[in-house]
Order: structure tokens, then sequence, then C-alpha cells
């Protein structure tokens, strides 16, 4: 911290892009571009820019009353004793804190689960793959690119990576979506063809992410690619410390969110306890999520920003705004970036709670020293073997029917308002549904309608493809009708 | 006694500050005696992390002031917008000047509660490009850079085991690095539009690379050096007409390098092939609004022309936002290269911009951030 000005990491996603938080005197937050950040230059996206309207202060609570952290750690502890206990931390706080967080699983005789369900279907040795599979620098000196992801949308920031590798003589393949302006091709193919008509190879790269829902077969699909073709591979991934989490408090038998909430609602879960991981906001039914988690015995919240998870837990402990915390952050290349606040709160409530639990004390600077014993010092080549896979079927639609596909983006999994409410749709769609300008389509799915704006884009037909969060469609790809309103 | 139009050749007094400062710190210790006198309330400055980084800071401390000297040619920062609504004094590059001038037309900045002390510029450098090159061409360990400077048209950088190293900045440019695109082709670098225009050109003999070479631009810049000269923070005197000639030649050198890359930069274009290339250029867009954050001229805050009439959910082949801009911007771009520095995918948006800037301000005989009582062209009126 430089007076008013925190050096930090975007929250956005697990690129790790650096930037400067000023807080004014009256408290109002300001970004300022940091341009000597090897992961981002200074540059940001959308989100990034938002930030200021990200952040927020949380408040202690016990029972719906504000109090002090103290009496919130206590009051915590009291009901962990002789529960049984499930954790969540999806990687929005350090790693420093997540270790704390461990500690306290490690107390409790539980593991700390990171959302990623996807895991528990992988053999091991894909996982350091998925963890960290290449440098971002490494998409810069690739011959070949095969993009599995929008990049526009959901991770911009290495939009100006395969801009640089075409710079190089790369050519860029996308088997996204929709046809984006980057890529000299865009293909719509059968995922048997990826490794015949991809044209990959030992110097190509394939661009691919992994969440909390995706889809386990499609993961093994793009493992498979790489290991058939030879190509380096990299998993995108949602959250700022998502592999600080990964590489070194994920614990066997992990559980996704959606297992957590089917667990809390058939009542094999009771007890749960959140590390800046508010399922309220990853859950695409905010309504739904909460009125589940209201289910629970126990919902304890240990907070960095103020969130709508925090209005139905039963204790709340605040710790201090990400930004302000003294800590580092793992991104998706394996590099350590350090948050330069002084604030330990959060690390000291940790601590506190280890304590009354029966655990050890903890503090910043051993917490960090073993974060560094978990970086990685070299990226392991791939072990796995070809894995078995089966892959959603995503098949053409015709009619009034649409496959809805979500690209998530950090708006979505923080739930927080942009200017993206619509849904993209080819031309065939559009002049099938008669849509004319200021139209909206009405969706309706099993769970419900609604109804969104529209967007021409360049896609196959009978695809619907949308950034935004839209509570009545709960998967990743759904089904569903469209009519025009 | 001191004059507007004096040129002058001074120092700080403390030992310290003057070693440590780039050219024998009398900016910082101008900046602080400012402070100290209660001309202002409040001095910007950049607080050093390393070499390559650096944050703008608003301190009302002396010693934080004094703390603050040396130069940094790789912190690319525009500090016009921290002066708002502020009585305070800065440095600044040409750019930097430029940016407060447009801002007080804008009534964001009272240009009689600010003082503007202005740094030679013959450009700055991205951080993270700057260390690639120091591995590159100059085989230095980024961090074992202790100081640089820029002299007679190389880029000179000093190591912890007390050697340097200088190479040409034309022959870094010819390899991609060196100064960021817009300072190639920016022609002010003497900040003549400051109160008070600083460098180490024209420095000569016993004091090359401990004093600094002043110009007195107007009354505050007067008022700025008296005041430093009566609380006993400078010493200055009367250069000399071989200093005055070679700081002419130095900035004559540089102006013109500035105006053979403009003319290499911005060729003309046929009209039929200008609507494809913008559209082109700007296609891969995210609508992040970064290049309006950064603007140092942009004071429309959220109640903006090109985002009211912007939406992500536009079915237009090129973005509102930037036709708007681009046209708003026209008359008032200063081509610091901010918006391209910060843009996540790349765009050469300054470029593009000035292509549109340079014939409208040509056409319309105005200069954004030169004077600040002249109006800008697309100002019905000036409130002021």
């Amino acid at each position: 911290m430089i007076g008013n000005v925190y050096q930090t990491v975007c929250p956005g996603c697990n690129i790790g892009c650096g930037l400067y938080i000023r807080e004014d005197e009256e408290g109002a937050l300001s970004i300022d571009f940091m341009k000597s950040s090897p992961a981002n230059e200074g540059k940001l996206c959308r989100f990034g820019i938002k930030l200021p309207e990200h952040y927020s202060k949380a408040v202690s609570m016990v029972d719906g009353a504000q109090a002090s952290v103290e009496d919130a750690v206590k009051a915590a502890s009291d009901k962990l004793k002789g529960a049984d206990v499930t954790m969540l931390n999806v990687g929005n706080t350090t790693s420093e804190e997540s270790l704390a967080f461990k500690a306290i699983a490690d107390t409790l005789g539980t593991v700390v689960n990171t959302g990623m369900g996807v895991y528990s279907e992988l053999p091991s040795e894909c996982h350091p793959t998925v963890g960290v599979g290449m440098s971002l620098s490494d998409i810069e000196s690739a011959k070949r690119i095969a993009l599995f992801i929008d990049p526009y949308i959901q991770y911009p920031l290495v939009i100006r990576r395969i801009l640089k590798a075409k710079e190089n003589g790369a050519s860029v393949v996308s088997v996204g979506w929709r046809n984006i302006h980057l890529a000299d091709e865009n293909k719509f193919i059968d995922p048997d063809k990826y490794e015949s008509e991809l044209g990959l190879d030992s110097e190509s790269v394939i661009i691919a992410d992994v969440h909390p829902n995706a889809d386990p077969g499609w993961v093994k699909r793009m493992l498979n690619l790489a290991l058939k073709t030879g190509a380096k591979i990299i998993f995108m991934k949602p959250f700022v410390n998502a592999t600080g989490v990964d590489l070194l408090c994920k614990g066997t038998g992990q559980k996704g969110l959606k297992e957590i909430m089917d667990g809390i609602n058939d009542g094999s879960i009771k007890t749960l306890v959140t590390l800046d991981s508010d399922l309220v906001e990853l859950m695409p039914n905010s309504d739904e999520a909460a009125e589940t988690l209201k289910k629970l015995d126990n919902l304890i919240v240990i907070a960095s920003r103020d969130s709508a998870v925090n209005e139905i837990a039963n204790v709340v402990i605040a710790a201090e705004p990400q930004y302000a915390k003294k800590g580092s952050f793992m991104n998706v290349e394996g590099q350590l970036l350090k948050n330069n606040g002084s604030g330990t709160a959060g690390i000291d409530a940790l601590s506190s709670l280890n304590q009354n639990l029966g655990g050890e004390a903890m503090e910043s600077a051993s917490l960090h020293n073993k974060v560094l014993e978990g970086i990685i010092k070299k990226i392991t080549k791939p072990k796995y073997k070809e894995l078995a896979c089966e892959v959603m079927d995503i098949g053409s639609m015709e009619g009034a029917k649409g496959n809805l596909v979500f690209l998530y983006n950090p708006f979505m999994w923080f739930d927080q308002k942009d200017d993206n409410d619509f849904v993209m749709v080819n031309l065939n769609m559009a002049k099938r549904l008669a849509l004319r300008k200021g139209a909206m389509i009405n969706l309706t799915s099993e769970g419900g309608s609604v109804s969104m704006r529209y967007k021409v884009e360049d896609m196959p037909d009978g695809l619907i493809l949308t950034a935004k969060k839209i509570p009545a469609v709960t998967e990743w790809v759904a089904t569903v009708s469209t009519e025009v309103v | 006694m001191v004059e507007v139009g004096d040129k002058l050749v001074g120092y700080a007094t403390d030992d310290e500050v003057r070693k440590r400062g780039a050219s024998g710190g009398l900016v910082t210790a101008v900046l602080a005696a400012a402070l100290e006198k209660g001309m202002v309330e409040s001095v910007v400055v950049l607080k050093h992390i390393d070499e390559y980084e650096a944050v703008p800071i608003i301190t009302d401390d002396v010693e934080e002031v004094l703390a603050s000297t040396g130069s940094m040619h790789s912190v690319p920062v525009n500090l016009a917008k921290y002066a708002v609504d502020r009585k305070v004094a800065m440095p600044g590059k040409p750019c930097d000047i430029k940016a407060v001038i447009e801002q007080s037309k804008r009534n964001k900045i009272d240009l009689d509660n600010t003082y503007l002390v202005g740094l030679n510029c013959g450009g700055t450098m991205p951080p993270v490009l700057t260390k690639q090159m120091l591995i590159e061409m100059y085989d230095i360990d980024p961090e074992d850079v202790v100081g640089e400077d820029i002299e007679k048209g190389k880029l000179i950088y000093r190591t912890k085991d007390g050697n340097e190293k200088a190479i040409s900045i034309e022959e870094l440019e010819e390899a991609g690095f060196g100064r960021r695109k817009n300072c190639q082709y920016c022609q002010l670098k003497i900040p003549t539009n400051s109160d008070l225009a600083c460098g180490n050109w024209g420095v000569i003999g016993d004091l090359a690379g401990s004093a600094t070479f002043c110009e007195v631009m107007n009354e505050k810049g007067k008022r700025l050096i008296e005041n430093a000269v009566e609380a006993g923070r400078i010493e200055v005197e009367p250069a000399s007409d071989k200093a005055i000639a070679i700081r002419e030649k130095v900035n004559g050198v540089m102006v013109k390098m500035g105006e053979t890359t403009q003319e290499k930069v911005f060729t003309q274009m046929p009209d039929e092939e200008r609507l494809p290339y913008y559209r082109e250029a700007l296609a891969d867009c995210i609508d992040c609004g970064g290049c309006k954050l950064a603007c140092p001229v942009c004071s429309c805050g959220d109640d903006a022309k090109c985002t009211l009439f912007h939406n992500l959910g536009d079915n237009y082949k090129m973005s509102m936002f930037h036709l708007v801009r681009l046209l708003h911007l026209s008359d008032s771009c200063i081509g610091c290269g901010q918006c391209t520095d910060v843009c996540p995918v790349d765009i050469p948006i300054t470029r593009i911009q000035m292509s549109f800037s340079i014939p409208a301000q040509t056409r319309l005989n105005y200069k954004p951030g030169m004077n600040a009582d002249e109006k800008p062209p697309f100002f019905e009126v000036m409130i002021q």
C-alpha cells in the first residue's frame, strides 16, 4: 500500500491482471492502470474497469445482528464444534487465507472443496495439466492456436496474446460458438473430427477453460486432443486464485457447486463454511440458491465483500476487502502475484477460529512461506493416458427450439450488473422469429421464461448464446423454446 | 529578480536532493517550496516502486515531495486528472500539461490554483517492453538498473556495479523497442505550455548532470522560482547564450524527428479505404471503456455521449462508442497515448484518433493544450 493506493490483482478471473485501487478521503474507490504488470501491462477488461462497483466492505454478523469479529468467530466455533462440516473456497481470496482455511478443515477432519467437481471425474495424473498446463507467453510463440473459448466475452486479456501470436505468423482456429474476428477459421465441427480437422501439432496451443459447471466429458475431450496432437493446453479459469486453491488446498473427493447444493437439499449437508465463495452469486438461480442455503442448520460465511449470501448466513466473519489484504494469488500459469495491502484481518480471524476449534494459531509470514513451498517450479509434461469420454450432444435445432449456451464470464460468476442482458442468435433464427429492431425474444425452459434483447451474430443455426445469468436456465447448455415478444 | 521569459540554470541547495534528483533536483525543490510556503495545498508526485513503476500520489508532506526525485522514462502515466478540484502544484511532461489545460477549459481544473512545472520529454517507454529491451538489447538484468537518462539521442542505463551502457534511440526503435509510438511523432518536447519549462537540455560544463535548465513561461512560473529562491531551496543563474543555443538545437533535432515520423505514420488514405480500415482496426474492441477512463482530456464522466449512444447488444458493424469518440475528441485529442497503453486488445487507438484529429486540428487552426484562453473549436462558449 502506498498512501491510499493499493497494488492488487483483478478478481475477475485467473489471468492475474495487476492494477491499483485508489481509495479517496470519503472511501470512494477508483482504479489506476499498473503498466508494469507482466500479466496485463496495465490493461484491463470490462470487468476490471468496473472493479469499483465490485468491491464493498463486509460487516461481521451473528444471527442477523451486527457483531464484532471476535464475537462472530466465537459464534462460528460454537456452531462448528462437533458438526459434520462442508467447506468451500473457489479461490476468491489469497493463498495465505486459503491455507489458513485448509488448516481449519484439517482441524475439523474435513476437506476444502474448490467447487470444481470436474476434478473428481479426472484421474489424478491429469490434474497438473488442468491446473497449470503452460504459460500465457507460450500462446505468443505458438504456430497454431485452437480456441475453445470465446475470448472476447470470457477471457479478454488472452486476446492480445493471440494477436501477438498472429503477428508472429500463427494461424488461429476457433471451435467456439460464434464466428470471432481474430480467428482465421471458425469451425463448428463434430468433436470426433477435432483431431483430424484442426491441424494441431506439437507447435500448437489449445485454449480451453474449466469452471464449476464444466462438463467432465468436454474437459476429457480437450485433454485427449492435447495428448494425441502433442499440442500444449491451457485451461483458463474463473476466480483470481483458482490455481492457488487447486494446488495448495484441494482435497480428494472434490464436490462441485451443484453437488453441494444437492447435498443441502437432500439433508446430507447441514453445516457449510464458505471462504469468499458466495453460492447465491455463483449458482445460476440466485433466489433458488438462497432458499436452498436457508435449509442449512449453520451457514458460516467468511467474507471480504458485502455480497448476497451475507444476508442469510448465521454467522458472517468479515475480513478486509481483497485489495487491502496482505498476501498473494496464483494465476493460471502458476505465477505468484503479490497483493501489497497490509491487512491481515482475514488471516487473524481464521487463526482465531482454528484455535477455538483446537487447532494452532497462524500468522501471515509463516503461511506465506508455505505458499512459496507450493509454487510450481517447472510445468511438468502431461503424464496421463487417453481418457474415455462422452461429450454432450449439442445437436442442431429447428423451428422454435434452440440450444442456449452460457458464455461464463466474471459478471456471471459475481452476478454483477452489466450491459449484457441480451442473447445472440444467427440471422436464420432472427428471420424465423421475424425479429424486428427493438423486439425481445422470450426464452422458455422447464425452469420458467425470460424475455431478452437480441443481437445477430454469425453462428450456427439453432444456437442461442448469452453472457448473462438467466435464473430460468440452470445448465451450461439447455434446450429452450423461443418466441418473439 | 526573475522575469517572465528568463532562461535560467539552477539546482537544489540541499545536497541530498541535488544528488538524488535527475538534474540537480531543481524541480523537486521548487515543488517542495511551493507547498512549504503555502502557494498550494498539495503536490502531485510519482511515488517510486522501482525503476519501471511509480504511482501518482497527492501529498501535503514536504518530505514526501523531496523524496520523489528521479526521472522515470518508463512510467508513462498522465497526471492531469490528479489535479482536478485541487490547489496543487505538479510536475508534468508536455502532454500532462496539455491535458491540464484542456481540463481547465472544461472547468475541471482552475489554472489559477494549479502550478505546472513542465519537464522536457523526448518520450516515454512502456515498462514491460523496456525490461525486455534491457535483456535483449543491453544485456542488462532489469533488476540491476539504478538509473536512466536520455542524452544526445541515446538511451543510457546505469547499473548497480557503476557501469552504464548507451544505445541510440533510433536503433532501439528499429528493433521495436524504445519510446511509445505516440511519443515518436510528438512534436512538443519542451513544455512551453507550462508555467516553468525545465529539463537538462542546455546544461553544460561543470553543471552538466547536476543542474536544470529552466525557462520562466509566465507569471506563475516567475512566482514559483522566486518563492523557491526566497525559501532557500534553489539557486539559479542566467543560462549562457551557448546553453540556450544547445537547448534549442536539441529541441530542434527532437521536433524534426517527430515531424518525420508523423509524416511516415499518417499517410493519406484514399476515401474508399477509410471505412473498411477503421472497421477492421476497431473490430477486436471488447467495450471495456478503458480508453475513455484513461483519457486525460475526457471530462464527460458517466453522462457521456459516447456511452449514451452505445450498447453491447447493438447490431452495428462499427461501435457507436468509437464513432462518437472519434468525432468528439477530434478537436481536443492531445495524442498522449494513454488510450493505446490501456487497450486490452492492443488497438492503436491514439493513432486512429490522431488520424482524425491531426487534419481536423490543422483545418480548425487549433492546438489543444497549448493556450488556456483559446476556445476549443467545438465549444459554443468557454465559461471561465
